[in-house]
């Protein structure tokens, strides 16, 4: 509440710059006061709730994080303890190999098909508008539910096996080899996300100055050399961002891990979000649940920052 | 982008066919087996996934779906709706305000309060929720619904009001004066003046807040226990493939039924959502 009194002193002096305040009179004074009781009470709301619902359980969580505590008795502090656990625990180590596994690949993938397919359907008609459509829909709905629909589609007595099996082939263990199956939940969240890519790039490519391409087809340049030498370059700032947000986003990968496979084979799908909250929360490892939701914190606040330092550079390079 | 106009009805390179067959293959594949698994019988949908065998196609089991007594998806759309309204008229009314006042001030400290927020786009849901819990049960709010939209409203906030402060920006403070000569207060002109200005912003905001809320999963699993009763679209889902993973009449039904709405609405609004997701994502 410290920031809710140092804005009413702020919102005096904004009240006071406008018009129909008077400092002089004893009447302005009151105006003033009641529009800088005003300001604050305009900002109180959000500030209630955010800070409680938010900041507190960070707070909340950086203490407990530094205890051992099942969620019932009283929690023992032990220090960095259950930092230090993170890196001996198998659980732990493999679903960080796996989130990073995920994050990269699944970005790259979704980065590549996205450019691939704005440059298809980047000119302005009504049939690119339908692919363009047609490759976002699974933006809007649900993971959990796109992972349950995939796991129907995809399981050993999915559509996909049983049409295989009828063609004496399979079954190919697409959620049931371990390997396959993080092929199958980067391949999944690929398909789900890589739409998003395409509207963004999209948006990037309309910006690209029409006159520039002409005179590039004058001179004889092939259409492959102006995507190469034109078009890519001018458009890098968006794939940069869409790039760190594609991350920012995976890096926190559970709906899906839930409804597709559930962890498994054998955990070979656990991502980090999935063993803080069906393992270590579940199995009343609190102290440890929180550390390891402090880690997942910290790696996406670093994301975040590169987010917002590559959005700096990319505003000031327009501005300039 | 040919050099010659009038080749424009040039026909298409087999590379772009092939693309867009690929494209269409890939993203129509998955509902169209949602759709016509919803209507077979479970040897029908082992035997022959992909065909439509008109004779034996029944509506019996989207039926037993929508009146079945457990995790009832049709059932939790009222409670999904009922989130989603909540949600979105707390998040506008608390941070339309709020925004107005970080983006009229020229004071530093009423600047820090934007980077405040900004530090929430840090915070995975999954990470926060754990410690939340805690915090709730302390505050008398553990396990119930108040407490689960007050979570999503605070979810909210960080992204509404940087997209509310970027856009009121854009009005002139000429706008404000001329209320305050009017004689309105702040609150007065906020509402009546600013806010209306702001649609576009209100509209992206309000699209953003609810595709969100009705799809989210992990906060109404963890902060609702199962034993409250209380459903959303996807916790219905998951109690219910849980409980069903292996009867397909079961599976297919339930999950067009929670698709079928979100899809009716995008088809609706779709123009609107991907602008008013996109405008999200590169600002938030």
């Amino acid at each position: 509440m410290v920031g809710l009194a140092g804005l009413s002193a702020d919102s005096v002096r904004v009240a006071a710059r406008s018009p129909g305040s008077d400092r002089s009179t004893p009447g302005g004074r009151r105006r003033r006061l009641r529009e800088a009781a005003l300001s604050a009470g305009m900002l109180a709301p959000a500030v209630v709730v955010y800070t409680v619902m938010t900041i507190v359980p960070v707070i909340v969580a950086l203490y407990l994080s530094l205890t051992d505590w099942n969620g019932f008795s009283s929690a023992a502090f032990v220090g960095l303890d259950n930092y230090a656990r993170l890196f001996d625990d198998p659980d732990t180590t493999r679903a960080a190999v796996v989130t990073v596994i995920v994050a990269f690949f699944g970005s790259v993938g979704m980065l590549g098909l996205g450019l691939v397919y704005a440059l298809q359907l980047k000119e302005r008609n009504w049939a690119n508008s339908f692919f363009r459509t047609l490759a976002y829909y699974p933006h809007v709905i649900s993971s959990l539910i796109l992972g349950f629909l995939w796991s129907a589609i995809l399981g050993t007595n999915g559509a996909i096996n049983n049409t295989l099996a009828d063609l004496g082939v399979g079954p190919v263990g697409f959620l049931f080899d371990e390997n396959l199956a993080v092929i199958t939940l980067v391949g999944v969240i690929v398909w789900a996300g890589f739409g998003f890519n395409v509207v963004l790039f999209v948006a990037g490519l309309q910006t690209v100055p029409r006159e520039l391409v002409e005179a590039a087809q004058i001179d004889g340049a092939s259409r492959r050399q102006i995507n190469r030498r034109i078009v890519i370059p001018m458009i890098a700032p968006v794939v940069t961002v869409a790039m760190v947000l594609n991350l920012v986003g995976l890096i926190k990968v559970y709906d899906i891990v839930v409804s597709l496979t559930d962890g498994g084979p054998a955990g070979a799908t656990e991502t980090i979000a999935y063993v803080i909250l069906t393992r270590s929360f579940a199995g009343t490892d609190v102290g440890f649940a929180t550390a390891q939701a402090v880690g997942l914190m910290m790696a996406s606040a670093a994301l975040s920052v590169v987010v917002t330092a590559l959005r700096n550079r990319q505003d000031r390079a327009a501005a300039s | 982008m040919t050099p010659n106009p009038r080749a424009g009805a040039r026909r298409p390179s087999p590379v772009r066919v092939a693309l867009l067959t690929l494209l269409f293959a890939v993203m129509t594949v998955p509902v169209y087996l949602l759709l016509v698994n919803s209507f077979k019988s479970q040897q029908d949908i082992q035997n022959s996934p992909f065909s439509l065998p008109f004779a034996r196609i029944s509506l019996d089991h989207l039926a037993a779906a929508v009146q079945s007594p457990q995790y009832n998806v049709l059932k939790s759309y009222g409670f999904t709706l009922v989130l989603v309204v909540a949600v979105d008229v707390l998040c506008i009314l608390f941070a339309g305000p709020a925004a107005y006042v970080i983006a009229r001030s020229l004071k530093r400290r009423t600047q820090f309060l934007l980077l405040f927020f900004l530090a929430g786009t840090f915070i995975p849901a999954s990470a926060l929720i754990v410690p939340l819990i805690y915090v709730l049960r302390a505050i008398g709010l553990g396990n119930t619904v108040t407490g689960l939209i007050l979570h999503d409203v605070a979810m909210t906030l960080p992204v509404s009001i940087f997209l509310f402060v970027g856009f009121i920006r854009t009005v002139p403070r000429d706008i404000d004066h001329a209320a305050a000569i009017d004689g309105a207060g702040r609150l007065r002109t906020y509402w009546q003046v600013i806010f209306p200005l702001t649609r576009p912003a209100v509209i992206t905001v309000l699209i953003l807040n609810s595709i969100g809320i009705w799809n989210d999963f992990i906060s109404p699993q963890i902060l609702l226990s199962p034993g409250s009763g209380t459903y959303t679209v996807t916790t219905a889902i998951y109690a219910g493939i849980s409980q069903y993973s292996t009867d397909m009449t079961k599976v297919f039904p339930n999950l067009l039924l929670a698709v079928a709405p979100v899809i009716i609405f995008f088809v609706y609004m779709q123009r609107h959502i991907i602008s008013g997701l996109t405008v999200g994502a590169l600002k938030g």
